[in-house]
């Protein structure tokens, strides 16, 4: 067994500067390179629409859009803060539900100026067996360059720490996944990028436990 | 020498920022501070100890761009240390698991050989001794039939019949019982 002043006399030679806001970096980082790879995917598998002009001019678009980044962004707020030794997942993670709650009311007030028959079609589209398994595989990517940037931090909640980067990938897979989607309710939405979104976080919770640990 | 808490955030921050000597003086100002944590936790082994402190130094240093500069430096050094006792006892307890899960079937099987062969004897004291004895050299013992004769003075052909006719009896006692 090695001494602890000799390991201590190795460490100290490898001492380079490190950035003020190293987590932040490395998040970025991994993300940058996992989202670019989602996009890619994106286009070969799927396409992006093409009345994509057009549909940046739709209000709808737009909603479905400030869904899945808010719910990004406030992921990756958790993310970082339990990328750090000791920390707990705090109650602020609540914020979180305003973006879904905000999107139940869309829905909502959709479905009330829709007529009952309109419903089912408004819930289902055309493409509700896709989206949740595309948005999946999507985030995979996002999710590698995240566990990438994981092997320098420290959490201590693994399973909350894997649930964070799930549901970070699956936020920015969605969003990116609607460059191609053409559904347009808030009801259909709601119910299956949330759902893709949802797989991603729970696939993370069973991955973080084994993968990031350190 | 006992560090204060503003000292060692003044060498991580240094450390931080690329000066090696004070991570180094940092580094070694943990060890009696983690010699600590850990003697207060872990049965007294002092190898034991060592392998943990060094594994939170290990941690410390490759760990270190997690430590945010406002807050306080020994809640974040605690905290790895947490990480890694706990991850020592969860290997440790995974280990000797393993252990006792290889030796408990031994264990078992042991037990299960030696009442078997309790009951062999009992069923051999009912033979005549020179059978007993030629059955037991040569079915238990695992002698040949020449060592067998050469241990009880009689000829190789004897323990033969003596095995034969007393496997016979035992049989047919066996049958007989039920």
């Amino acid at each position: 067994m090695r001494t602890t002043e000799d390991l201590i006399e190795t460490l100290a030679k490898d001492v380079r500067p490190m950035p003020r806001h190293g987590i932040e970096r490395r998040m970025f980082l991994g993300m940058l390179v996992g989202g670019a790879t989602a996009l890619l995917l994106l286009t070969l598998l799927y396409g992006i629409r093409s009345d994509l002009n057009l549909a940046l001019r739709d209000s709808s678009f737009w909603v479905r859009w400030i869904y899945t980044a808010s719910l990004g962004v406030g992921a990756i707020l958790v993310t970082r803060h339990l990328a750090r030794p000791g920390s707990e997942p705090s109650r602020w993670i609540w914020f979180l539900a305003v973006p879904v709650l905000l999107l139940m009311g869309i829905g909502i007030t959709e479905l009330a100026h829709a007529s009952p028959s309109e419903w089912l079609s408004l819930w289902l589209g055309r493409y509700w067996e896709v989206c949740p398994g595309r948005i999946l595989l999507l985030s995979i990517p996002i999710f590698l360059g995240l566990l990438w940037a994981f092997r320098r931090f420290a959490p201590t909640r693994l399973s909350a720490a894997g649930a964070a980067a799930g549901l970070t990938a699956g936020a920015w897979s969605a969003t990116l996944y609607c460059l191609h989607c053409p559904e347009v309710s808030a009801i259909f939405v709601l119910t299956w990028f949330s759902l893709g979104i949802a797989l991603a976080t729970a696939a993370g919770v069973l991955l973080g436990r084994h993968l990031l640990r350190w | 020498m006992a560090t204060s808490e503003e000292q060692l955030r003044a060498m991580m921050i240094a450390g931080l920022e690329g000066n090696a000597e004070a991570h180094a003086a940092l580094l070694s100002a943990l060890v009696p501070i983690l010699r600590a944590y850990c003697r207060q936790r872990v049965r007294n082994d002092p190898d034991e100890i060592e392998d943990i402190v060094q594994e939170i130094l290990i941690a410390v240093h490759t760990r270190r761009s997690t430590y945010d500069r406002s807050r306080s430096l020994t809640a974040w050094l605690f905290a790895i240390a947490r990480y890694k006792l706990v991850d020592h006892f969860r290997r440790r307890r995974h280990l000797r698991f393993i252990e006792d899960a290889s030796e408990m079937p031994l264990a078992e099987s042991l037990e299960n050989a030696d009442s078997a062969r309790i009951d062999l004897k009992r069923l051999l004291e009912q033979l005549p001794r020179k059978q007993a004895k030629a059955i037991w050299d040569t079915k238990i013992e695992g002698l040949s039939v020449s060592e067998a004769a050469a241990s009880a003075g009689i000829g190789t052909s004897d323990i033969k019949v003596s095995v034969h006719r007393g496997l016979q009896a035992l049989m047919a006692r066996i049958r007989g019982d039920k």
